[in-house]
């Protein structure tokens, strides 16, 4: 029997090895490497001067960085919102499953296909000041009477590529609400009909609730995955109007392949990686507490 | 009564028939662009309907740009990067879904954390090593890079399908003589087909969206990607918009139907190796 175990061990070892060694190859590999990186002031060629955590210490107390975070949070904060609102909504309403609802699925699904550099350059087609096809319908429809620069003024900057990115983003959310609206069992809501329960209130005692672990999970992947999000922004601002989008990926990416300073850029991508974990870990902590 | 539920649903057609607006009107404008010569992108006020269409710019983007050359290049490094994580997922699939091991809840783990990286972390690691091992503008750099961003999902949904097949089926084969590999190959993957295009599909979605890595290990033009060749237009003095949406709409055109083509499979692996996270 002991036996039996052990080779069934061996076995299970076996077909997840070439998965194992590429990933300690291509992933924990290089981020061991890049901590080691962090702690060098290196221009990665003939030069490694150790300078301990000073680039960790520098880091934490410089207004750019607190500057980067800030724009981080907030383009990070206002796009899972923004997507949270669309993509619940369309979920709740297609699921209603009302004549052409897989036709409106189909068409809403779109933005999420599109390679983010082709959504990045169309947008910044349609936020040009003067020949975009964005304010010239704001003035038609008589919003603006001046010509917005809203990839060139640090107040719309930011806003600019939250829209850009709820277009590109809610998809997921609404596909993954959807999936679990399907599962809610159609009796919970002839019960809740039959005691008289009235449309809001079924769906916050019931949809809510029901759905409530797939939320949770796509509430952390979405905060994660636009956290660290580069391409948009790169393509739309390159991180300016003076900073105004300057998020940590972008900072981190410039100061590597512009300023050359790998050491600090890695410090920084260090930094961006506990943020992460931290915010991750504290979404569970509510998950937890919630249960 | 009948009458409530009536204006409800028309509410929600509304809701409907605008978000369909907001996705169709960029779209439309894109192509609207692609067929305008330089003229009459620059005219004012700016028009949906050009009065001289051409498909010009189509022409320009094989002749007068390299996207010939960055479109294969694109194919070659998402296709290499796929099969190799369709094998490496599907028989890690494999054993984690039939296999008892110590250590397995871990490595379940670890996958999704992978999630967590952030890129950019990875990003400078990758830059030093591919320059010292002289990767830098090769394929191979670029596809070992796609696969570390697609295994471990691919990984979780592989296992996802495999778990939904009885393991009798295992069994069977088994007595039958069958070694553990012809059954993954003759019984099981046959049997998850579609769950193996819908991972593939992932991973191409992922590969053909990529952009910063290629951007940094790749620099001469006959290795870029269609994603770094692209977005290097928009640098120029003079952007020639019809040309850079001309792309654009052959960019994604093929990943878009090849999604809508495979959409039911895709989504549910794509939930199921979500959720299980």
């Amino acid at each position: 029997m002991k036996i039996a175990i052990n080779r069934e061990y061996l076995t299970g070892y076996l077909f997840i090895s070439p998965t194992t060694v590429a990933l300690l190859l291509l992933v924990i590999y290089p981020i061991v490497y890049g901590i080691v990186i962090s702690v060098f002031n290196t221009n990665l060629i003939n030069k490694w001067d150790f300078v301990g955590f000073k680039y960790f210490i520098d880091t934490l107390f410089s207004g750019r960085f607190h500057q980067s975070l800030a724009a981080t949070f907030h383009f990070t904060f206002f796009t899972v919102i923004g997507n949270f609102i669309v993509g619940v909504t369309l979920a709740v309403i297609l699921n209603k499953n009302l004549p052409f609802s897989t036709f409106f699925k189909t068409v809403l699904i779109v933005p999420w296909l599109f390679p983010e550099v082709v959504v990045g350059l169309l947008w910044k087609w349609m936020f040009n000041s003067i020949y975009g096809i964005i304010n010239h319908f704001l003035s038609l429809v008589n919003i603006i009477d001046q010509p917005v620069t809203w990839l060139g003024n640090p107040d719309t900057a930011p806003w600019a590529i939250v829209i850009t990115a709820i277009w590109k983003g809610y998809p997921i959310v609404m596909i993954f609400v959807l999936a679990g609206l399907q599962t809610i069992p159609r009796e919970l809501y002839e019960a809740a009909n039959l005691d008289g329960a009235s449309k809001i209130q079924t769906f916050f005692f019931i949809t809510i609730p029901m759905i409530k672990p797939i939320l949770l999970v796509t509430l952390v992947l979405e905060t994660v995955w636009w956290l660290k999000h580069f391409t948009l922004i790169w393509l739309l601002t390159q991180g300016g109007p003076v900073n105004a989008t300057n998020v940590v990926s972008i900072s981190i990416f410039r100061s590597a392949f512009e300023s050359f300073r790998f050491g600090q850029a890695s410090a920084t991508a260090v930094l961006v990686f506990f943020i992460c974990i931290f915010i991750s870990k504290l979404y569970k902590t509510l998950i937890s507490e919630n249960e | 009564m009948n009458r409530k539920i009536k204006f409800e649903n028309i509410f929600c057609y509304f809701i409907l028939l605008i978000m369909t607006a907001i996705v169709v009107i960029p779209v439309a404008w894109m192509f609207s662009t692609s067929i305008k010569d330089m003229d009459e992108i620059f005219a004012l006020p700016p028009k949906w309907i050009p009065e001289k269409p051409s498909l010009d710019a189509y022409n320009r983007i094989w002749n007068q740009y390299p996207f010939g050359q960055y479109f294969l290049n694109s194919i070659i490094v998402v296709g290499g990067a796929t099969i190799i994580s369709l094998v490496f997922s599907s028989l890690s699939g494999y054993g984690l879904s039939r296999f008892n091991f110590k250590g397995k809840e871990w490595f379940l783990t670890f996958l999704i954390i992978n999630q967590m990286f952030p890129s950019i972390m990875l990003l400078i690691p990758y830059f030093s090593v591919m320059k010292s091992l002289g990767l830098i503008n090769t394929y191979a750099g670029l596809i070992f890079c796609y696969t570390s961003f697609t295994i471990p999902f691919c990984t979780w949904m592989m296992f996802g399908y495999f778990k939904s097949i009885p393991k009798d089926l295992d069994d069977a084969a088994r007595l039958d003589g069958c070694s553990r590999l012809q059954i993954l190959r003759l019984i099981l993957l046959p049997l998850s087909l579609p769950g193996l295009f819908a991972t593939g599909i992932y991973s191409v979605i992922v590969g053909w969206n990529e952009y910063m890595f290629s951007l940094i290990l790749t620099t001469t033009d006959p290795m870029k990607t269609f994603a770094v060749g692209i977005g290097q237009l928009i640098g120029e003095y003079r952007i020639a918009w019809n040309d850079l949406m001309a792309a654009s709409l052959i960019g994604s055109v093929p990943v878009i139907i090849l999604f809508l083509y495979f959409q039911r499979y895709l989504i549910s692996g794509l939930i199921s190796g979500a959720v299980k996270s």
